[in-house]
């Protein structure tokens, strides 16, 4: 899996679509390097963190069609977004920590809402949280439509292919240095947290009874997984499905505990962006490459329709 | 090791479950619970199992109060087997059976014995969610043998309710084990064969109240039970002697 990674991220590095829309493959000149390497960086990033925050939502709401994006994590962090750059554009406002606590501010909103909706004689109902998820993302995604309307025309261009979801091919080292910085503290807790993770996923009454601290692992991934969602979206805006496909894919190559299985769903999560990423830069309709939030849609679409079918998704 | 219950009582909204409930075991015996259905068996299981918070009255062992039991402390006294065990993911059996070991640390030597215990050892990297109903319930009992320590608390609820006959024997000499290691077994059940069985004592509820109590061959008549479950009951004697309750 690491191998295919690697394989990813050179074919990233290598490969060259002209204006005219022909292929090419070789390495870049020094003074482009940088306009391959941050998309490729920031995939890493976002896959990365977007597969281990879904792993973590699944062991939290004991449900295998949880994700980010599922639960509307993704799209509250993105109207977290359009309100800090609608506030920002249209009023001049700075606001602290900008679009990055907008973002965080966003997803943990919904995610609360989406846990407290949920609660069904004091348990989580998995099916009453899907249902009340993809209710929260319709409301967030009114809500992000709303702001788009209330920007001026000159401005709806840029927030509508922000909402595609893509790649930066530029952006600040210092910012990528501290979002990765984050992403990797995160993961390396969630891996820390693999053996409560598996205890987790006994019943609630059986997790307490083997000296699971049930409401203390919960508070931790509930804080991380979100930091994880809006960590994806500040860099790369609502990318679907890579936080539900990441972690049943790495459960097809691999089974054992929790630790392992954060490792392996952030190396497939970061495989899947950048799998992506490649696709799109193979495909050319003359109107220029397509937003990846498109691949991912198309692809992760018909993974969970799968899913759904089979009825055998397991966290 | 001595538990203790007091003037238990357990209210969900209006509906009283449990309602003063007083009793103390001591170690080395097997307590069956009887009662017929929604008479507040599993309450008092997982009241005593520190999982339920009494509304009312104190669940003691050795003096010290099990709700305020830390987390690891409570998993090395109190051993629990639901009715139903339920896991999500991808898990084993083995694993399931090593979860027993989450707070008390690590012991290979503890989980291959829970897995012969319950004759899972050949079944041992099966997942989980492929596994029968019987399976499960032995892998749940396995856990909370893994788990336990010698001289704590077994809590079971209907441990034995899938089981085919050959691992009703087997499960019941576990329990026996367990108790002559020292434990205080207390076991929720509707076999009444098998609280005979393997049961030194016996309590029995009625709409969340303890209604009989007492040495199990003294207490489990057809009289007695009769009246709690609402039927005739007789006894017959089979080939070998042994009595058994049947319904004429």
């Amino acid at each position: 899996m690491a191998l295919l990674l690697v394989a990813a991220a050179i074919f990233r590095l290598v490969i060259t679509r002209s204006v005219g829309g022909d292929l090419s493959f070789a390495f870049p000149d020094e003074k482009y390097v940088m306009y391959r390497l941050v998309p490729l960086i920031s995939a890493l990033i976002v896959g990365s963190a977007l597969g281990v925050s879904g792993m973590g939502l699944q062991v939290l709401l004991r449900n295998p069609l949880a994700s980010p994006w599922i639960l509307g994590l993704s799209s509250g962090a993105g109207l977290g977004v359009m309100a800090t750059m609608f506030a920002e554009h249209s009023y001049g406002m700075s606001i602290f920590g900008g679009q990055t606590i907008g973002a965080l501010v966003g997803a943990v909103v919904s995610l609360l809402l989406v846990f407290g909706l949920s609660r069904r004689r004091g348990g989580i109902d998995p099916m009453t949280m899907v249902l009340v998820g993809v209710v929260i993302s319709v409301l967030c995604g009114a809500g992000i439509m709303i702001f788009q309307h209330l920007v001026p025309m000159g401005l709806r261009g840029s927030f509508t292919t922000w909402l595609m979801g893509s790649l930066p091919e530029v952006e600040s080292w210092w910012r990528l240095g501290i979002l990765g910085v984050v992403v990797l503290f995160c993961i390396s807790l969630i891996a820390w947290w693999g053996p409560t993770l598996d205890a987790a996923c006994l019943s609630d009454d059986e997790a307490k009874s083997v000296g699971v601290n049930l409401p203390q692992i919960r508070r931790r991934l509930f804080f991380t997984s979100s930091l994880l969602a809006a960590i994806g979206v500040i860099l790369a805006g609502p990318i679907a499905f890579v936080g539900l496909i990441a972690p049943h894919g790495a459960r097809i190559v691999m089974r054992g505990s929790h630790r392992s299985l954060a490792i392996a769903t952030a190396i497939v999560g970061a495989l899947l962006l950048l799998a992506a990423d490649d696709v799109r830069q193979l495909i050319d309709f003359g109107t220029g490459r397509l937003p990846i939030g498109i691949v991912t849609s198309v692809v992760g679409g018909l993974v969970f329709l799968v899913l759904l079918l089979r009825g055998k998704g397991r966290v | 090791m001595r538990l203790r219950l007091t003037d238990i009582g357990v209210r969900f909204g209006a509906r009283a479950a449990l309602r003063d409930f007083n009793a103390s075991v001591d170690g080395s015996k097997v307590v069956a619970i009887l009662g017929p259905n929604a008479s507040g068996k599993t309450t008092l299981l997982r009241t005593i199992a520190g999982l339920q918070s009494p509304t009312v009255g104190m669940v003691e062992l050795d003096g010290r109060n099990v709700e305020k039991l830390k987390p690891h402390d409570l998993a090395s006294k109190i051993a629990w087997v639901p009715r139903v065990a339920e896991v999500s993911g991808s898990l084993t059996i083995r694993k399931v059976i090593e979860l027993g070991r989450y707070a008390l640390g690590p012991s290979r030597q503890r989980v291959e014995d829970a897995l012969a215990k319950v004759d899972l050892l050949s079944r041992s990297e099966s997942l989980w969610y492929e596994a029968s109903a019987g399976m499960r319930q032995r892998a749940a009992i396995a856990r909370a043998f893994a788990q336990r320590t010698p001289g704590g608390v077994l809590v079971l609820d209907e441990p034995t309710s899938a089981l085919d006959l050959r691992h009703l024997r087997m499960v019941g000499e576990m329990l026996r084990q367990c108790a002559s290691e020292g434990d205080i077994v207390i076991a929720a059940m509707h076999n009444i064969s098998f609280a005979l069985d393997v049961a030194d004592e016996v309590f029995v509820l009625k709409d969340g109240q303890l209604v009989l109590a007492g040495a199990t061959k003294a207490v489990l008549t057809p009289s007695s039970l009769g009246d709690v479950f609402g039927v005739d009951l007789a006894w017959a004697t089979d080939e070998a002697g042994n009595q058994h309750l049947v319904q004429p």
